[in-house]
């Protein structure tokens, strides 16, 4: 008995003393690799011998710089990747170090890192992510170096009251990207009908396109080989919606964002209009159907199956490398002719141990000589104002991109309401809508339930204490 | 006197494995038990990672019992895959130990091949079987199509996509419990079926009063950890639906993983943890208690 009783003191000591090794040899292990990177981050700095005083500025300033995004194309990351090479060849003290995470992951891992004390130094911020952060105290308030930079005329309007919070900035917006109206040229062709109108102040009304729809739709043997129009349904995303919501005095939230507004008149028309497409008209596939194909919209749209596609303009990219004759119109109306804007803004840490230089590399992601790449071949819109005048616009227009009388709708974009959606807090909220719509187009759910649901609970989550 | 004491530590059996189990339990101290602990505390408080910790009770658990509409729709959606899940995965797997319990040649390859997908990456799977599930391209709708019935778009439809994810969650636990009752079988000495053939026993009375009964004790292990499991799903609907259509398939699991990565609501994720932490402890419990008079 003894013996065990001895036993166990020793035990308990060997279980201290290795306890307590490992938490010491841990907490000495972690630093070792800090080393190799300052000596590579200062690489002349051990021999002094030569050429002291440059060494001596090169290796007090340098400076590695995190920087994460998501990949939102091929295109787009190796744009992204030029754009860096180009930044630290103008700044060579700066090193940037870029990780690109997938899109569906971003928030959790961004904000993850943050909470770990691992937070990048610079990163993309969605539009609905970017007033949550700032709420979390994330984003470093880099309001005095953008006014030392920039105006915020700069900037296009739904840019701007995207990016000011309480009239502070904590991001610099990266573009615009706005829902429109692409077709394939060749079906109207055939069909003999007009073009879909490019300037808003003759955009076709709800009903006139409906009727174009019914005519650009094929029933062969009793089915569908040709849809007139694809693009509004995806329940699991109401962004397309959005826009029609706007166009008809709807509106998804309250002026200050603690009540919903959906469950309204407006509203309730363009969602029976949007179910009504597929439904009463069968101009229109289920979205979520045609969404498994393994098709993206454009493919649908270069192959047949649609003869006209509502969706974000960031498409044109994709649809500009197909081989058909794309079109771009602007988006019908219900009472006005408008779209909504936003796209990625780029913000810092507020941990961040190189602000200057953080600034720095989001200077220059807002210059124009990183975005235009990415205007040019039709990912983004600008949101600079200078870019869309006459001179503006040559400088980005790309006529192997941008189809025949793009240049008309180009305002319409330009004066895109900001999306609602990048004002709200609460995700949970978005995700409720998401929800009840998905229970509405595909669960046969009424739709003044499904309203009448979506306001109590919307309104609940907004309310909820955080 | 002191040397020999230490002698006696040093070759004693008792002192090494303790040194040996360290590591082990250690990790698990560090990895499950301490934060085990934590969100315990957690689920009493709010805290969204950044902001302040506010203690908040039992508010948090009140939220989920009495308000949170999203929990019922998602304790049902959980109960639901659980309760077809489970029975389903057992029986098929016994069925299929039985019919790999063949002195046959070629019987490993088969056996190897029921347990494949078992060690097979969950995402590997989830797109193959989307592409099963595909309603325009599928296999599945392609082969219900040569039978002339138009099959549904199984993982978008509000009524199908639970029993598509149940379809790939058992197919996937197949392999595992078909193993364990491969072993059972194994264990039951060859002696009893001969004194029932002598008594002139049929197939299927051999099976019910021999087979049965003496897998008792691996059936009873198989249900229990096939019922965690169940109760523990995610992967297969995090990659298949997210949890769509409409919340069509969001179990516990799931719902959790959105509070606590999606929200940032660490501390109502954590009361979720143990709601459903405390539904596993107590159908465990009740299936204890069952066994004692299983197998008693």
């Amino acid at each position: 008995m003894a013996i065990l009783k001895g036993n166990k003191l020793v035990l308990g000591i060997v279980v201290a003393v290795i306890v307590l090794g490992l938490v010491l040899g841990g907490i000495t292990l972690t630093r070792p690799p800090a080393e190799p990177e300052d000596i590579a981050a200062k690489p002349v700095a051990e021999d002094p011998a030569e050429e002291p005083a440059e060494e001596e500025e090169a290796a007090a300033a340098a400076v590695t710089l995190h920087f994460v995004g998501w990949e939102a194309s091929p295109l787009e990351t190796e744009s992204i990747r030029k754009g860096l090479d180009a930044f630290m060849t103008q700044n060579p003290n700066i090193t940037v170090e870029y990780t690109p995470v997938p899109h569906a992951e971003y928030e959790t891992k961004l904000i993850t890192s943050m909470a770990g004390g691992a937070g990048a130094d610079v990163f993309f911020v969605g539009a609905e992510l970017y007033r949550s952060l700032q709420l979390k105290g994330q984003l470093l308030d880099i309001t005095e170096y953008f006014e030392a930079e920039f105006e915020l005329d700069y900037f296009i309007p739904s840019a701007v009251s995207i990016m000011l919070i309480n009239d502070r900035i904590y991001g610099v917006s990266s573009s615009t990207v706005s829902p429109i109206l692409f077709y394939n040229r060749d079906i109207f062709d055939k069909a003999g009908l007009p073009y879909p109108p490019k300037n808003p102040d003759e955009a076709w009304t709800w009903d006139e396109f409906v009727e174009i729809a019914k005519q650009l739709t094929i029933v062969e043997a009793g089915e569908t080989t040709q849809f007139g129009v694809f693009g509004l349904e995806n329940p699991a995303w109401p962004y397309m919606k959005i826009a029609m919501f706007l166009s008809n005095e709807g509106n998804v939230f309250n002026e200050d964002f603690t009540r919903t507004t959906l469950n309204t008149p407006e509203v309730k028309e363009v969602l029976q209009s949007v179910f009504d497409l597929r439904e009463k008209y069968g101009v229109s596939p289920e979205a979520l159907l045609l969404e498994q194909l393994g098709m993206s919209p454009s493919h649908m749209l270069q192959t047949g199956r649609v003869a006209m596609l509502i969706d974000g303009s960031w498409a044109l990219q994709q649809l500009a490398q197909m081989d058909f004759p794309v079109g771009i119109g602007v988006l019908p109306k219900f009472d006005s002719a408008v779209t909504h804007g936003q796209a990625h803004l780029h913000s810092a840490w507020i941990d961040t141990p190189n602000p200057y230089e953080a600034w720095k590399l989001i200077s220059f992601l807002s210059s124009e000589e990183y975005q235009l790449d990415l205007i040019h071949s039709g990912l983004w819109m600008p949101n600079r104002t200078a870019l869309y005048t006459e001179e503006g616009i040559a400088r980005w227009f790309n006529p192997d991109v941008h189809p025949e009388g793009f240049m008309d709708v180009v305002p319409f974009i330009r004066d895109a309401i900001a999306y609602p959606p990048a004002f709200n807090v609460r995700p949970a909220a978005m995700d409720i809508i998401a929800e009840e719509l998905g229970a509405f187009f595909d669960g046969g759910k009424p739709l003044n339930e499904t309203l009448a649901d979506i306001e109590i609970r919307v309104n609940e989550e907004l309310a909820r204490e955080q | 006197m002191k040397q020999i004491k230490l002698k006696r530590i040093l070759y004693s059996d008792t002192t090494w494995a303790f040194v040996l189990l360290l590591p082990n339990f250690l990790g698990f101290l560090i990895f499950l038990i301490i934060p085990m602990i934590i969100s315990f505390g957690m689920s009493f408080v709010s805290w969204d990672l950044f902001g302040p910790v506010r203690w908040v009770g039992f508010d948090n658990y009140i939220e989920l019992f009495l308000e949170d509409q999203v929990f019922r729709r998602v304790f049902w959606n959980t109960m639901y895959f659980t309760a077809v899940t489970v029975p389903i995965g057992i029986v098929l797997s016994l069925f299929l130990a039985l019919a790999m319990d063949q002195k046959i040649i070629g019987i490993k390859f088969f056996r190897i091949a029921y347990f494949m997908p078992v060690i097979s990456s969950m995402i590997a799977v989830a797109i193959v079987w989307q592409w099963i599930y595909n309603p325009e391209f599928g296999l599945l709708n392609y082969f219900l199509g040569l039978i002339g019935i138009e099959g549904p778009s199984w993982l978008s439809d509000v009524f199908w996509a639970m029993p598509a994810i149940i379809v790939v969650s058992i197919w996937q636990g197949l392999g595992f419990n078909m193993l364990l009752f491969l072993a059972g079988l194994q264990g039951i000495s060859e002696v009893y079926y001969e004194a029932a053939e002598v008594d002139g026993a049929g197939w299927f009375e051999k099976f019910w009063n021999i087979t049965i009964p003496l897998l008792a004790p691996t059936t009873f292990f198989v249900m229990v950890m096939a019922a965690i499991g169940a109760f523990q799903a995610f992967d297969a609907v995090y990659l298949m639906t997210a949890g769509g259509p409409a919340r069509a398939t969001s179990v516990l699991a799931h719902y959790l993983y959105q509070n606590a990565f999606q929200y940032f609501r660490m501390g109502y994720a954590s009361a979720l943890a143990y709601v459903l932490f405390f539904i596993v402890l107590i159908f465990t419990l009740i299936q204890l208690r069952r066994q004692r008079s299983w197998l008693l």
